[in-house]
């Protein structure tokens, strides 16, 4: 096991190892946060701090202009948002949402993935660029062209349906169907992304393990359970968490161009819901309380999630 | 309430101390900056904006404007932000929701204050004493109407003849457009009616007119008691509900539903005359396109309401205060009204253009489709601004409610309207 | 086991035995159908491109009287090529720069212990969940603060670090072979010489993906640089594509015809970088 990569750093023959003066050990303490630092500063400045002022500002009313005076109205903005009637609708919505996506969103790149993966380079390439298309397209235009294909009137869908037979389907004013329509256009507009990312960690297992796999006599499904899955499941685990956290965001741009969260309510999710109120308030205290109320929710979630995916996945060391 | 008094009483104070001394004219070469949202679409509201900037400049060698475009539905969020950030911020295309807002928070001036009152008087001549009421708040000019438009019932004749009714005779009142939308129900395929009246972007500029024809109103007439539960109020949404069970009209997004009509699947669409044009091109070798007055409740007067945008003036500085005032004057002029109403499909503020063949004479006879717009200026009630910082919250919750009214489960709309008023009332000023 | 491993297997990889028939059916059938899901709302985008105006809501599979005149509008309506290349050199730097510091700090996460760093990863994490609109204003006049209005900078400049491409990196990092950079370690290569010599080039596959993935997002960022730019020359393709929507009706035909426009050149981008994404372990040393 000696032969790395061509590129290599030059070897170097076996020395002295360097004496450790205080000035080199802490430069050795301070590396990791060097290293960090260009990151964290980001997001410091451009991340933090304003959510530090959006949390104070929380509590306040205020139009933001330097003159007008600042009222402490202390919980008022959340009782407001709390006491909207499609609150609660919405965080039902939300949890529908995020359960919906996870089919589409991982389960079935995780099978073009490896079903992909060997298939020989021209179909593989072919399926993938494929697969990945609905992501060059904007996501406002890609929603116009899906209202379009749904229409009950002049859509495919529709027409295709009438064709055999039955009623058109009302895809998007049905209050019982559309979240799932919207469900469904997010997350065909992400199989591209999750195939991408999968198919580069399964790319990255080692190629000798599943040789060796193989040459002890595993089928193919064995392999895929006891060896792919495993090391795929902090990837696997990266996205589910990034579905959940993200899935209400990510479905924005199709709510807002396609239902804007109607009708009645039906596909409007907590970050919309957030959106209409609050964000596009020039009362920055609603702004501000969403903001609020949003990173605490995900971040309780977030923070048990990451716990569970620390337990659950499996690193090749 | 309080503090926007105060806010107020401080806006205007600070403009008490220049109202005598904005100059006559412009003297030393100045930069004013025009928010315009025509100017962030492409097409005919940015080409002739474009061009009624450069004939300004060109006849006031003094002033350059710098036209800075933004989306309508993020004027007022950006006026913020560069407020605080220090932008310079002259004229202003504001929409007629946020004026009221706008006046009290963003530094919007009384036209009073700081122009002569004879030349005031001057300028607003020939103007709709209607339409001079849309930009006015508390007695105080903070606006003029720029471009907006009235509520027009569009029609395709083609259905109409299909079905057995006279496209000669479009139905004038609510009861006569439902019986119509029940026999288009029922021998075609066709969406009888769809509206502007719900979605966000609208917020409630459909709904006040609606509900204003009907005798009634969303919102008391000094904006401190919200009505829109009182038994006007309710007998106009229970009227919009009985369409809705009927399946005469449809709980739509706004664009599914203008596309509908654009495309000659709808029979009747009532909206904004803006998107006219929109139609018009739908309809080319398609269909043919009518429009009617906005339908009225019996014999009661029909109310229209505006949307659209008033022109207001936010410097500070005497001299970009009087450029700022010279545009405004040009956009509001006879020219500048026959630029927006012959190239972007806007209401003329002017009336007597209309006859004018130097101004718009020639160009009305071609496109009848403005003449039910124009009769209906003189009906106008403007469309009344909700009050305070939280007027987007008392919007949206209000609208809210009337949609879960109109295609809800729920048949008690008193109720349902009852509740929301009680709620939105707390969120007042 | 690695050794054996690497004794016992012939010196380049083998392709993997021909699947079952019966699976390479139905894999393929999926693959079929979910490929013509995918592509289909695209080709009815760049079908509706091709449709005169009052034909735009057409169900023809096929534009009866195509044409370009919705591209010459498009073009001409709005600076169409100077957008595009300011997207791209934006879209460029922001990838150039996010791999960056994703890299730096995804191999301080990997490769070392140190105080806080469980902290320093949940603080990084927790960024994703904060939406854009919370942190704009605020931004924003940080950016007037510096006199950046209306400049391709600002649209660079708070996007310098990506919480998910550290998470995704850090994770890739922790899966290498941890012998492979003992080994390095025991020839006295530096951390540094490590991260870009041993590392980077083995994770190519995650970095092209996350490449394609960065440039994207930042190619379809809208509401940041529509509060930024003040000039059409300045702004993005996006800022482009909305200015055919309007309230008033939008011009669904130039809409479509600038879409097709816009996104041609991630095509490009995902064609160019994709043929990394596969697995490229020519290097016997990790057999």
């Amino acid at each position: 096991m000696t032969d790395l990569s061509a590129d290599t750093a030059p070897r170097r023959s076996a020395r002295r190892p360097r004496p450790l003066t205080p000035a080199r050990r802490f430069l050795r303490i301070l590396r990791p946060y060097l290293y960090l630092a260009p990151a964290i500063a980001c997001f410091v400045i451009w991340i933090y701090e304003p959510l530090a002022q959006a949390f104070i500002l929380s509590f306040q009313q205020w139009n933001l202009l330097p003159t007008s005076p600042k009222t402490w109205v202390g919980l008022d903005n959340y009782r407001n948002i709390f006491d909207l009637p499609k609150f609660w609708q919405a965080l039902g919505n939300t949890w529908y949402y995020l359960l919906g996506l996870l089919p589409l969103a991982v389960g079935l790149p995780l099978v073009i993935a490896l079903f992909t993966q060997d298939l020989p380079a021209r179909s593989r390439n072919l399926y993938r660029a494929l697969i990945f298309v609905p992501m060059i397209v904007p996501p406002v235009v890609a929603a116009a062209v899906w209202r379009w294909l749904l229409d009950p009137n002049h859509g495919i869908l529709n027409l295709g349906l009438q064709g055999l037979g039955t009623d058109p389907v009302e895809f998007l004013s049905d209050p019982s169907i559309a979240l799932w329509m919207i469900t469904f256009i997010t997350g065909w507009k992400l199989i591209g992304f999750a195939t991408l990312i999968l198919a580069a960690a399964n790319a990255a297992i080692d190629e000798s393990l599943i040789e060796a796999a193989r040459l002890d006599g595993a089928t193919k499904w064995e392999i895929i359970r006891d060896i792919r899955l495993p090391l795929l499941s902090p990837t696997l685990m990266l996205l589910v968490l990034m579905v959940v956290l993200l899935g209400a965001q990510w479905s924005f741009s199709y709510i807002h161009v396609l239902t804007e969260g109607g009708p009645l309510g039906s596909t409007t999710n907590i970050y919309y819901l957030l959106w209409q109120f609050g964000f596009g308030s020039l009362s920055v205290g609603w702004s501000s309380a969403s903001a609020v109320i949003l990173f605490v929710g995900f971040g309780l979630l977030a923070a048990a999630l990451f716990a569970l995916k620390a337990k659950v996945t499996f690193y090749d060391d | 309430m309080k503090t926007s008094l105060i806010a107020l009483a401080v806006a205007t104070s600070a403009t008490m101390a220049s109202a005598q001394t904005i100059p006559d004219t412009v003297t030393e070469p100045v930069t004013i900056t025009f928010y315009n949202y025509n100017l962030s679409s492409a097409g005919n509201g940015a080409d002739a904006t474009r061009k009624m900037i450069a004939e300004f400049e060109a006849a006031n060698p003094n002033v350059t404007v710098k036209g800075v475009p933004v989306p309508p539905q993020d004027i007022a969020t950006r006026l913020q932000a560069d407020m605080v950030a220090g932008q310079p911020i002259d004229l202003v295309q504001m929409p007629f929701a946020a004026l009221g807002f706008a006046a009290e928070n963003l530094g919007a001036v009384a036209l009073e204050d700081i122009v002569p009152a004879a030349e005031l008087a001057g300028h607003f001549e020939g103007m709709v004493p209607n339409g001079l009421e849309l930009g006015k708040l508390d007695g105080r000019t903070y606006g003029l109407a720029y471009t907006f438009s009235t509520p027009v019932l569009f029609y395709n004749a083609d259905i109409f003849r299909e079905v057995g009714l006279a496209p000669e005779t479009p139905p004038a009142t609510w009861e006569a457009l439902k019986a119509a939308g029940e026999q288009i129900k029922a021998k075609t395929d066709y969406l009888p009616l769809a509206t502007g009246i719900y979605g966000p972007t609208a917020l409630d500029w459909l709904m006040q007119g609606v509900i204003n024809s009907n005798g009634g109103a969303v919102i008391n007439a000094d904006r401190t008691k919200m009505t829109f539960a009182e038994p006007e109020a309710i007998e106009a949404v229970e009227m919009l509900r009985s369409l809705a069970q009927e399946g005469i009209t449809r709980n739509l997004s706004i664009t599914a539903q203008m596309e509908g009509m654009a495309a000659g699947n709808t029979a009747m669409y009532l909206q904004t005359s803006a998107i006219q044009g929109f139609l018009v091109n739908g309809a080319e070798d398609n269909f043919e396109l009518r429009a009617a007055a906005m339908p009225a409740f019996g014999d009661k007067p029909v109310k229209p309401s505006n949307s659209g945008s008033a022109l207001s003036l936010h410097s500070t500085d005497p001299a970009k205060q009087r450029a700022a005032w010279e545009l405004m004057k040009f956009l509001t002029s006879k020219r500048g009204y026959t630029i927006i109403t012959s190239e972007i499909g806007y209401l003329p503020l002017r009336p007597e253009i209309v006859e004018d063949p130097e101004y718009l004479g020639e160009w009305v006879k071609d496109h009848p489709l403005l003449q039910p717009n124009l009769a209906q200026l003189k009906n106008l009630a403007p469309y009344v601004p909700l009050p305070g910082p939280n007027y987007l919250q008392i919007g949206i919750s209000m609208m809210d409610a009337m949609e879960m009214a109109t295609f809800g489960e729920d048949d008690d709309v008193k109720a349902i309207l009852t509740e929301a008023q009680e709620r939105t009332q707390r969120l007042m000023p | 086991m690695m050794t054996d491993a690497a004794t016992l297997a012939p010196p380049r990889p083998r392709r993997a035995p021909a699947l079952k028939g019966r699976d390479t059916a139905v894999g393929h059938t999926l693959m079929i159908l979910v490929s013509l899901l995918c592509v289909f709302p695209i080709y009815w985008m760049i079908v509706t491109s091709l449709r005169p105006s009052n034909a735009i809501f057409s169900t023809n599979l096929w534009p009866d009287a195509a044409s370009l005149d919705n591209y010459a509008y498009a073009l001409q309506a709005v600076p169409m090529t100077r957008m595009l290349v300011n997207t791209f050199l934006v879209s460029l730097a922001v990838t150039l720069v996010q791999l960056l510091t994703g890299i730096l700090a995804g191999y301080a996460f990997a490769r070392w212990r140190f105080r806080g760093s469980a902290i320093l990863f949940g603080a990084i994490a927790l960024t994703w969940l904060v939406p854009l609109q919370v942190v704009m204003i605020p931004n924003y006049l940080l950016i007037a603060r510096l006199g950046m209005i209306d400049t391709l900078g600002a649209l660079i400049l708070p996007h310098i670090a990506s919480a998910f491409a550290i998470m995704l990196l850090a994770q890739s990092m922790r899966s290498f072979p941890t012998e492979v950079v003992e080994a390095a370690r025991m020839d006295g290569a530096t951390h540094w010489e490590i991260l870009w010599h041993v590392i980077v080039p083995n994770l190519r596959g995650t970095i092209a993906s996350l490449a394609i993935l960065i440039f994207i997002t930042t190619w379809n960022e809208y509401f940041w640089p529509l509060l930024l730019t003040r000039s059409a020359e300045n702004s993005v393709v996006q800022i482009g594509l909305q200015m055919f929507i309007s309230s008033e009706g939008t011009q669904w035909g130039p809409l479509m015809a600038a879409s097709t426009m816009a996104s041609l050149p991630i095509l490009l981008i995902y064609l160019l970088l994709q043929r990394q994404v596969i697995a490229s372990f020519m290097k016997s040393g990790l057999r």
